[in-house]
């Protein structure tokens, strides 16, 4: 017998737990103060969640997927794209999303339960969240699909969770992007927990970066907890895809720090040792070890900071207590191009029972 | 001009489609080098490249999921899903977020996806090859459902659908692919989708049909022709948004309704429109509105086929009764 | 097992380094003892128990790092309540239903006709409960209805009761539903009267006196309440033919009045009530009524109580009839009788007992 195939896949991490440096640093982290701008994001994207989890509990806005624990892979990827780059993420990506331009007041409005919030006024070609699992990852074959088509230097970045690599159309849409060299990056972020099922029940796989060589390309792990380890893989994956290179597989390995959703217990099924564990390898302390040490950060700096998100993400929750509900009729509008006559009726029926006018 | 069949007439229009707008790809199984496996794009991968006519991975979900993606970066794909018992899976895209896509973005994107199947029983396949998805379609909001039952309208409605705005599911009647021809003229004009066609105008009862059946109806209203009973037929044509207006107008004037469908018979549009006649049309009709349908099992194997489908004797018994109720 | 977290320390700080434990796994603690302290960046804190409880565990030795929201002590205790959901809010109610059955619903009989047929018959103006059907399994079908409306083409138009007649219609209709109706006949001779005698008068003096031997006559019944009223005063309502229809003007209190007076008022009300000049009260509110049919034809009837009266009386056609008198024949006048009661209140007794002594009145000579 001879080997068929062999595989590998690598690790990397540039600052540990601690924020101490472990690896030769990338390019762009050279100047430790280049980032500061990803340090900011990171502690917005927190600030926005505590707030977001607080207005749940509040009976504000419904149901609600924190992203405590995975900010640096939301910042690592967000400051990676392009403008015209596409994201298709599920729903629990506010971080990046906030990054790509999307308002924070338009995220609180989907989560408080009305359509107008995916209605981007920036980032007008992201998908809006994907509350199915994986579906998002077919959608961006065919974001790419058209991108390759249009000889377009654009790329499509697909996330996903751990849960979502074992969906039907995971598989399918690696295996598509595989076979036709798609410029579309699927980040998967592994925190360990799909709602109560644990990463080793969810899968087999030593990793599940190398779900990608059974489609035909590069699947590589990160530490989902450094911002520059995943930053840099990201760079290095979109400046493959969007020159041709064909489709690449991040996973980032992380912790979920919060509950599944504001409506989950996660102490029903995992044990506090596991959670205080985790904290230990908090990315955001880590950063801003790492850049206190460096001397491009000190306690002023984080207290503006710490001030002037609260002060951003108050102004959001302003708004969006502010925004007035949308009216009865909104279920019908963009439910076509043109409503159909026979539809016609129907609203017409519903906002009479509401009380407006059409 | 050309004497052309039903299958030869999507191939005609999916070409039309394709030379017109650089937007529009094809996409599926077997679509490519094959042709389809019916043939319905044969000849395209030539025509217009391997970028644009796409072979597939054996992937259902994929080739409808992806479309959703190339609609909202705005290509225009039609895809094919090869036979109906494979369109299932397609629900979940289809439901979850082509019909969804516009309405929950308000607007900011939209899904002008068509997707093809071959559909209805009668050419004695295996199993899960002769299904009638159009209820389960049917009930999706924000999409479009078409079903043509003739050459010239195969053509004309592909045409409308490819060039429509919203998703579209486009169901193929396969026993009527070859089972005749009809002059079609390939100038690129689409049929009003939304709407009814009247094929035969008449006095004494309405037969309201859709997809193959249309075949067997017409023969009917022929046989009832000659026994001095006028039967006017509607092919509907378009099975959401259902246009009941001329169904109900033509009610109005016969007074007696036959819906036939070869779909099983609980839940079928059958049962919708019969709501809409009793709901609208009630002082109208002289009898109760009849449906002729496929009984509620599993669609049998080639064997008891003929025996499972509706056939010509229940469009005309189920015709008389009406008649006979005074 | 309850975990108490790190609570927010303030001022958007995020941690803190922890610099004593005051507590150790198995203590048992008050609400507010301090746990720990712990050091932020700008002083060092207590953190004071959130509730009482044992500690089961601490998180962290002395030195470490805590985290806001992350786990600081665990101990013994409840669980927290479980939402039993990942998404939305499922509501919890209390209440425990008990489904009752159904109870059998009757079979509907009814008129079958499609709904075109019937808004055919509404256009017509047919009846269909009028109509033979000759449909299957009993259904009227259109052609049914334009037989029926040829039939009563052909007999003309119809005329619509109104006024009196009207009233009369529904009236009777009300009556006949309600009172459970019986009927006494017997023959008063009068041949004693002298010559002149006024009919009315000696019928109204001999009712009077029979409500006096039997005032369960001259009462009201209520069949909502099953309860009747016996009235002291008898307001005789007295049935008059006129053009218009069947009126019932009320001579009030004939029980006290003076005949000669009777007869000035009974004389007028006759004659307003013909010329349609009664006004509304006195048609209304009787006790009893007197019918004298006799004066145009007829000796016997069992005319209609009307409620809420329960009696009414019926004078037949005076004639001479063969009667015995002293075991001999005799040609005598004879006034037919006729008592309609309702037996709802009256008996056949107590109806018996008015009738005889109705006849021992107008039997006496004056």
């Amino acid at each position: 017998m001879t080997v068929a195939a062999r595989f590998e896949i690598l690790y990397s991490q540039f600052l540990d737990a601690h924020g101490k440096v472990v690896a030769p640093l990338p390019a762009f982290a050279a100047d430790t103060a280049a980032l500061i701008p990803l340090y900011q994001a990171m502690v917005l994207m927190r600030t926005y969640d505590a707030k977001a989890i607080a207005l749940q509990r509040t009976g504000q806005i419904g149901t609600y997927a924190s992203i405590l624990g995975k900010e640096a892979v939301e910042a690592g990827v967000g400051a990676a794209m392009q403008k015209d780059d596409v994201l298709l993420c599920t729903y629990r990506e506010n971080g990046v999303q906030i990054m790509r331009g999307v308002t924070m007041r338009e995220l609180l409005v989907y989560w408080g339960g009305d359509e107008r919030g995916s209605n981007y006024s920036a980032a007008r070609r992201d998908f809006p969240v994907c509350i199915t699992i994986a579906s998002q990852c077919l959608h961006a074959v065919g974001v790419a699909y058209a991108i390759k088509l249009r000889r377009q230097p654009r790329a499509a970045v697909c996330m996903l969770g751990d849960g979502a690599s074992s969906k039907g159309d995971f598989y399918e849409s690696i295996n598509a992007a595989g076979t036709w060299r798609l410029p579309v990056v699927f980040v998967l972020t592994n925190n360990q927990w799909a709602i109560s099922v644990p990463r080793k029940t969810q899968s087999a796989a030593q990793t599940l970066a190398q779900k990608a060589l059974a489609a035909g390309f590069e699947g590589v792990q990160v530490d989902g907890n450094d911002v520059v380890a995943v930053h840099h893989a990201m760079r290095e994956a979109l400046v493959k895809a969007r020159s041709g290179g064909g489709p690449a597989l991040i996973e980032a390995v992380t912790y979920r720090l919060a509950d599944h959703t504001t409506a989950d217990d996660a102490s029903r099924y995992r044990a506090p040792e596991e959670l205080a564990e985790a904290w230990k390898r908090d990315p955001v302390l880590r950063l801003r070890n790492y850049l206190s040490e460096a001397g491009v950060w000190n306690r002023a700096l984080e207290e503006e900071l710490l001030r002037q998100s609260a002060e951003q993400v108050q102004a959001a929750a302003q708004a969006y207590l502010d925004t007035p509900p949308p009216p009865a009729g909104q279920m019908f509008d963009h439910l076509y191009a043109t409503l159909p006559a026979a539809f016609a009726v129907q609203r017409a029926a519903v906002t009479a029972a509401a009380g407006e006018s059409t | 001009m050309a004497q052309i069949t039903l299958v030869e007439a999507v191939n005609l229009a999916l070409a039309r489609a394709m030379a017109e707008d650089p937007d529009v790809v094809v996409l599926g199984e077997d679509v490519g080098k094959d042709g389809g496996v019916f043939r319905a794009t044969l000849g395209l991968l030539d025509k217009f490249g391997p970028e644009r006519v796409i072979d597939t991975p054996l992937a259902e979900n994929l080739i409808a999921g992806m479309a959703i993606g190339m609609a909202a970066e705005g290509l225009r794909p039609v895809c094919e899903i090869q036979f109906s018992g494979f369109a299932y899976t397609t629900l979940d895209q289809m439901l979850n977020h082509a019909g969804r896509m516009r309405h929950r973005t308000q607007g900011r994107l939209s899904c002008p996806m068509v997707l093809r199947t071959p559909c209805g029983a009668g050419i004695h396949p295996p199993e899960h090859h002769s299904e009638s998805p159009d209820a389960m379609f049917a009930h999706i909001p924000g999409i479009r459902v078409v079903y043509p039952s003739s050459p010239k309208r195969a053509y004309g409605l592909l045409l409308a659908a490819i060039r429509d705005p919203d998703p579209v599911v486009f169901l193929e009647p396969t026993r009527l692919y070859r089972l005749f021809k009809e002059d079609v003229i390939d100038n690129g004009e689409a049929l009003a989708l939304d709407a009814c066609f009247t094929l035969r105008e008449g006095t004494d009862v309405t037969l309201v049909t859709w997809g193959a059946m249309v075949y067997e109806t017409l023969q009917v209203a022929d046989e009832l022709g000659e026994q001095g009973i006028v039967a006017e037929v509607i092919d509907v044509a378009t099975l959401k948004p259902l246009d009941f207006d001329t169904i109900l107008a033509s009610v109005a004037r016969t007074g007696r309704c036959v819906v036939v469908t070869e779909a099983p018979r609980h839940c079928s549009i059958a049962s919708e429109i019969a709501a809409t006649l009793a709901e609208r049309g009630l002082l109208t009709l002289l009898a109760p509105v009849q449906r002729v349908t496929a009984p509620d099992v599993v669609v049998p194997l080639a064997r008891l086929e003929q025996h499972y489908l509706p056939g010509k004797q229940q469009i005309l018994a189920a015709a008389r009764k009406t008649l006979e109720f005074a | 097992m309850k975990i108490f977290k790190l609570p927010d320390l303030g001022e958007g700080l995020q941690e803190a380094e922890i610099v004593k434990w005051h507590v150790k796994a198995g203590d048992d603690v008050a609400v507010d003892q301090p746990l720990v302290s712990v050091e932020t960046a700008k002083a060092i804190v207590d953190i004071p128990a959130p509730y009482a409880g044992r500690i089961v565990k601490l998180y962290g030795t002395e030195r470490d790092v805590a985290h806001v929201g992350a786990p600081l002590i665990a101990f013994e205790g409840g669980d927290e309540t479980d939402t039993g959901t990942v998404v939305g809010k499922v509501e919890v109610g209390q209440s425990v239903i008990a489904e009752a059955p159904a109870g059998a619903t009757p079979l509907a009989h009814g008129i079958k006709a499609m709904p075109a047929v019937r808004a055919l018959a509404r256009k017509l103006n047919i009846d269909l409960t009028m109509v033979t059907p000759t449909g299957a399994d009993g259904l009227i079908t259109a052609n049914d209805v334009q037989r029926a409306a040829r039939i009563l083409a052909e007999l003309g138009p119809q005329e619509l009761l109104r006024g009196v007649r009207k009233v009369m219609a529904q009236s009777m209709t009300l009556a006949h539903a309600e009172v459970a109706c019986a009927t006494l006949m017997d023959d008063a001779d009068i041949d004693a009267w002298p010559e002149g005698a006024s009919v009315m008068l000696r019928l109204i003096r001999a009712l009077v006196a029979a409500c006096r031997a039997e005032p369960s006559l001259n009462a009201w019944y209520d069949s909502q309440a099953v309860g009747r009223r016996l009235l002291k005063n008898v307001d005789l309502g007295i049935a008059v033919d006129t053009p218009d229809g069947l009126l019932v003007p009320v001579l009030r209190n004939v029980e006290r009045r003076a005949p000669e007076e009777l007869k000035t008022a009974l004389a007028r009300l006759i004659q307003d009530t013909r010329n349609r000049k009664v006004p509304p009260e006195d048609l209304r509110a009787n006790t009893i009524t007197l019918s004298n049919y006799g004066s145009i034809a007829g000796r016997y009837a069992s005319p209609i109580v009307l409620p809420p009266t329960v009696a009414i009386v019926g004078a037949g056609r005076i004639g001479k009839e063969v009667v015995v008198v002293d075991d001999q024949p005799a040609v005598h006048r004879i006034l037919p009788l006729s008592l309609t009661f309702d037996h709802r209140a009256v008996t056949g007794g107590e109806a018996g007992r008015f009738l005889a002594a109705m006849m021992a009145d107008l039997q006496r000579p004056d």
